[in-house]
């Protein structure tokens, strides 16, 4: 196997990562997806730093993706414990709802059309084929839900 | 490098498809398009794969070229799906391909960490919230992006800029051979020995051993820290329940 070309390869899948990664956080509006997007991010860094440890025959760029791993497991748990305080206070996941929070000399965003949300991934349950007696009805139970 | 020279380039076309396609694959208000961005990203990354070099025999090089493909592929769907439950998903591949790509480095350890504390933890706590906050899945907001093309322009350009250094670096002066020197050393013996797991331990308890202590105090803190932020909300729940007279819910 060709080493030189294995680090050159992996530093592109590690740099296309870190990119991809940077497009979500700078463009998508939910905090769950933004999250997911750093995580990739730290996924393009792993993915070089393992090469370069292979390249160079020493176990630093393995033991750097390790101390990695552990600093995503905090930041994913600061991270979801704030996202469910921020959502607790606005009842949703949009970051926007948070743009008081940008410098005095911006100017406020507002969403010039709001999308019309449909369900364009209809589902398709399976059917079953029918089989034994119909069982007693009970409307009352059938129609309640708990509350969420 | 000058402009003629930048136009022949076959990555500066692949910087520009990567940004159109990001830019039409990002949330908008309608799906259309959709089939025109996904080609184009793809064309884009193509463009992109067609400077490496090859790494060895054609099963090396197409074990190598999935994987890598499936990472890619899915990072990109990450990013543009419109459902957030479908990028966490998208998300769980890429991992796995990830892991994949570890274990064609022989890094054993790090491609079972990927999978068992990423895809199985942290990604299904992701999954939790997102259900426990948005259990319809359909919100306004995830079908909209901040500034999609300016977004999709700047992540482009930075994968350009790292792809042009690589490129420039390895080959220097478009020479198909790589002119970085290979380190010449007995890699069975060191990170590809049999003995992968002791060799790691031993290194990251000597060599990195009060950085395995401080990795342990974050953690701790990390835990402090999230128990701080709910017992705080939650007595701020509390408090305003109170003032506004009613019941905590």
């Amino acid at each position: 196997m060709n080493e030189v070309a294995l680090l050159e390869n992996y530093l592109l899948v590690g740099a296309l990562l870190f990119g991809l990664g940077l497009v979500g956080f700078f463009s998508r509006r939910n905090m769950i997806v933004m999250f997911l997007c750093a995580e990739m991010m730290l996924q393009g860094v792993s993915v070089s730093l393992v090469a370069w440890g292979r390249y160079h025959n020493n176990w630093d760029g393995q033991s750097l993706v390790i101390f990695i791993l552990t600093v995503a497991a905090c930041e994913a748990a600061i991270a979801l414990a704030l996202v469910v305080a921020l959502y607790q206070r606005s009842g949703s996941l949009d970051i926007a709802f948070w743009h008081d929070l940008r410098e005095d000399n911006l100017p406020a965003y507002t969403d010039h059309e709001i999308p019309e949300v449909t369900d364009d991934t209809p589902q398709h349950w399976p059917t079953l084929t029918v089989s034994g007696l119909e069982p007693v009805h009970n409307p009352e139970e059938e129609t309640h839900r708990a509350e969420v | 490098m000058t402009l003629d020279a930048l136009v022949r380039n076959p990555l500066s076309w692949g910087v520009v498809l990567l940004a159109f396609g990001l830019w039409i694959l990002l949330p908008r208000g309608s799906t259309r398009g959709w089939w025109l961005g996904f080609t184009l990203t793809m064309v884009s990354l193509g463009l992109f794969a067609s400077r490496m070099p090859v790494i060895g025999d054609w099963a090396t090089t197409g074990t190598f070229a999935i994987m890598a493909a499936v990472t890619i592929i899915s990072a990109v769907l990450t990013v543009t799906m419109r459902n957030p439950v479908y990028c966490a998903i998208w998300f769980a591949l890429s991992l796995l391909a990830t892991a994949g790509l570890f274990m064609f480095q022989g890094a054993q350890f790090l491609g079972v960490a990927t999978v068992v504390v990423y895809a199985g933890a942290i990604l299904v706590t992701f999954l939790f919230v997102l259900m426990l906050a948005n259990p319809e899945g359909h919100a306004f907001y995830d079908r909209l992006s901040w500034e999609a093309p300016l977004s999709a322009a700047t992540g482009a350009v930075t994968i350009g800029v790292l792809t042009f250094a690589l490129v420039g670096v390895f080959h220097p002066h478009d020479q198909p051979f790589a002119q970085i020197p290979a380190v010449e050393a007995d890699r069975s013996a060191e990170i590809l020995s049999s003995e992968h797991m002791a060799h790691l331990g031993a290194q990251l308890f000597s060599k990195h051993l009060v950085a395995v202590e401080l990795a342990g105090t974050l953690l701790l803190v990390a835990l402090v820290g999230c128990v701080a932020i709910v017992a705080e909300a939650k007595a701020r729940r509390g408090k305003r329940a109170e003032r506004s007279g009613g019941a905590l819910r």
